[in-house]
Parts: structure tokens; sequence; C-alpha cells
């Protein structure tokens, strides 16, 4: 938990960190343009922050959205287990003993003999 | 089952009823009592899950027969969708626990004449008929569904199962093949069908059966279901009256799978504790015994 927490602070500083990189750039550009230099790079430390800070939102921002899919197709399918393979929900049947669970079930009246011989 | 309720909250429910819904358990009993225990209070909460929880209570309550609690949640849906087919489908599931069959068709026939594309009414007249107890009925009906709605994964799998009950093989093979073509990746058709044709039995269909079931093993290798059913295909082939060099590779296969289980085995139960299957082997060599 204190983990996740830790990525979303990151996360935060990085685009904090990547959009101040960016008004730096711009910043640059607009001191070249008073003083009339000719320069079309922009210095090193500004070049590495944005890329820092990119590579820190990349990380974090994967570690907070989730978890990653298996990329196998069959490791997801190994996780469904045979006893719910046949339960299909479109054809349940509702005529089952289940229906005596029910608190106010009644049974059947007439022995289970006389039942019997009467479905047959 | 039974929850500590004190403990669950009501998003805790909420993620294990959607579990359920998505890997298709039926746990009719635990659905029931924990809306009645937890979820029924935060009806409000739900958002927009709350309509799907609903209709899984419904169906859960009608599957125990819970009429008061089918009716009540039903009387919601119906509040807020009253022409909603599915709110219509849901009726005519009412009227099957009720066994009034008559009923349910008349509404199930009036959704199909409204929207001729839907489904799941279909599906209902089949399953009604299998309530019934007329699946020869429920065959031919749902061989008439699957020639309109041919990618129905479901109706397949139930096809399959209609066919197992009527111990028609063939054609059950039949459907889960058609099944296979769906999800190659599904280790567990793949072990049905290799049941199935285990069940057929002959040395052909073991030969087969063993081929799905060591195509089961690689797609999950800890399934002792699949290795035992090999195990057991390997030992019928071993001893059937095929050319020696099949039986010879059979009967390496058939100590490969039992070596592989006892393995398994023995994992397990190590995490056990020993002495009370040393005490049951006992017991059961004892009675050896005295059966000779």
């Amino acid at each position: 938990m204190s983990v996740k927490i830790l990525n979303k602070l990151l996360l935060t500083i990085g685009v904090i960190s990547l959009l101040h990189a960016a008004y730096s750039a711009a910043q640059y550009r607009t001191f070249l343009r008073i003083t009339e230099q000719d320069s079309s790079q922009l210095p090193f430390d500004i070049v590495l922050q944005a890329l820092v800070s990119l590579f820190v939102i990349v990380y974090n921002i994967i570690q907070v959205v989730g978890d990653f899919k298996e990329i196998r197709a069959a490791v997801e399918l190994q996780e469904k287990t045979w006893e719910t393979l046949s339960n299909i929900p479109s054809f349940y049947i509702f005529n089952h003993r289940g229906k005596a669970l029910a608190p106010n079930y009644v049974p059947p009246s007439g022995s289970g003999k006389a039942d019997l011989s009467s479905a047959d | 089952m039974s929850y500590n309720y004190e403990e669950l909250s009501w998003s805790d429910v909420k993620d294990m009823l959607r579990k359920w819904r998505e890997t298709t358990d039926r746990k009719s009993e635990s659905i029931v009592q924990l809306w009645e225990a937890v979820l029924e209070e935060k009806m409000g909460k739900l958002g927009n899950e709350r309509h799907i929880i609903l209709e899984q209570v419904v169906i859960a309550a009608l599957d125990c027969g819970r009429m008061d609690i089918a009716d009540k949640c039903m009387k919601e849906l119906i509040a807020e969708f009253p022409d909603s087919m599915r709110v219509h489908r849901l009726k005519a599931m009412r009227f099957e626990m009720l066994e009034s069959y008559d009923k349910a068709l008349e509404i199930l026939d009036g959704i199909i004449k409204k929207d001729e594309t839907n489904p799941s009414a279909r599906k209902r007249k089949v399953a009604i008929l299998k309530a019934k107890g007329m699946n020869l009925e429920a065959i031919a009906e749902i061989c008439d569904y699957l020639t309109k709605f041919m990618s129905d994964q479901e109706a397949w799998h139930e096809l399959c199962n209609l066919y197992l009950q009527e111990a028609d093989f063939e054609k059950a093979v039949f459907c889960m093949e058609e099944l296979l073509l769906h999800n190659p990746h599904s280790y567990l058709l793949h072990l049905r069908i290799a049941d199935i044709r285990y069940t057929m039995g002959g040395t052909e269909n073991m030969e087969t059966a063993k081929s799905y079931y060591l195509y089961a093993i690689k797609l999950n290798p800890t399934n002792l279901r699949a290795l035992y059913g090999l195990y057991l295909c390997c030992l019928h082939i071993t001893n059937s009256k095929t050319v020696l060099a099949k039986r010879k590779e059979a009967q390496t296969l058939g100590q490969w799978a039992l070596t592989q289980i006892s393995e398994k085995n023995s994992k397990r139960k190590s995490k056990t504790s020993n002495k009370y299957i040393a005490a049951l082997d006992s017991a059961f060599a004892n009675m050896d015994i005295k059966g000779k």
C-alpha cells in the first residue's frame, strides 16, 4: 500500500519536473532572443531533466495503473476450474432440490412412495 | 458456505459477486445470504453495477426458492424498466420456478415476437423443456437455435451436456470440438473431450483420449485430472492387443504420469500432516488383510 502511495508521489513529482523542464526551455528561448544569440541546441541540464522525468513518469504510471495481463493465452484459462465448466447461466433450471432451502418450503404432501408410483 | 458478515464490507461483497458472475459459479445460496446480510441496505451505493447485481440476486433467489427476495428485487427492476426484455425474461423465469411453464412460455414467445434476434428468450425455452425432463425435445430445440445462432458457445456446451445425459457420445464430442475451435487454449475443453473419448472406450478412442490428455497437460501442467486420465489411458493401451511398440510407449508414458502424480501428491502431503495419512494407510492395509 505504501509502495502505491510512493509511486503516486513520484508520478506527481515527475509531471511537475517535466513541466518545469518545458518552462525552462521556453525561458531559455526568450533569453536567447533577447540577447540575440543564435543556437539551436538546448542546454544539457534541461534535456537531462526532461528525459529523467519522462522515465520516472512512465515507470510510475505503469506501477499505479494496475497489473498486467499474462501474454500467454493459456495462463488465464488455467485458472478456470472443472466445477464451473458445465455451469451455464442461460440454461439454469429451477425445479431442483434447492427449493427445499427456502424457509417457507412446504414439502409435497403424501408419502414418498406414493409420489414415485404416480410419477411412473 | 457461510461468511463472517461483520468482517465483510459491502465493496468486498460487490467484488465477490462480480467474480462469481465472471466465472459463472453457481453460488446461489451464498449470493442470497450475502444480499440479505450486507448488500440490501447499501443498494443506493452500488452505482452502475446495481441493476446487474439485482438481476444476479433475482436468479440466485429463484434458484434457492426464495420467492420473497426475488419478488422484492424484481419490483425494483420492473419499476425502472417496465418494457425491458431482460426484465420480461426474469418474469418468465419466475413462472418457471413456480412450475407454471405455460405462462412462462407465453412471456418468452411474446419477447421473441417483439425481438426475433433475442437469444436469451430462446435459450430459456430450451431450459423449460429441460426442466420438464423432455431432453430429446430440448435437443431438437437447441439444434434449431444453433442453426440461427451458430457462434453461441454456451448453447454448444449445453447441447453437449444434453447429449451426454442421453449417452450420445459421438455427438457430444462433436459439440465439444466445435467449442474447441472457439477456444483452442482452454485445457478444460481438451480434458472434457478426452474424458468423453475415454468413456466411449475402444483402442482407437483411447489413443485419441491420450493425445487430448497430453495436450491438456501441456496447457496446464499442474492438472491432476489430466495426469490421472493419461495414466488410465496408458494402462488401457498397455493391456490391449495393439502393436508391441505402441504398448511399450504407453507403458513408459503411464509410468511418467504416475511419477508426476506421486510427486504432486507428496508435495501436498508434506503440507498437511503426515501422521493422519499414515494412520489411514495402516487402516487400509488392515482392510486388505481381512479381505484376503
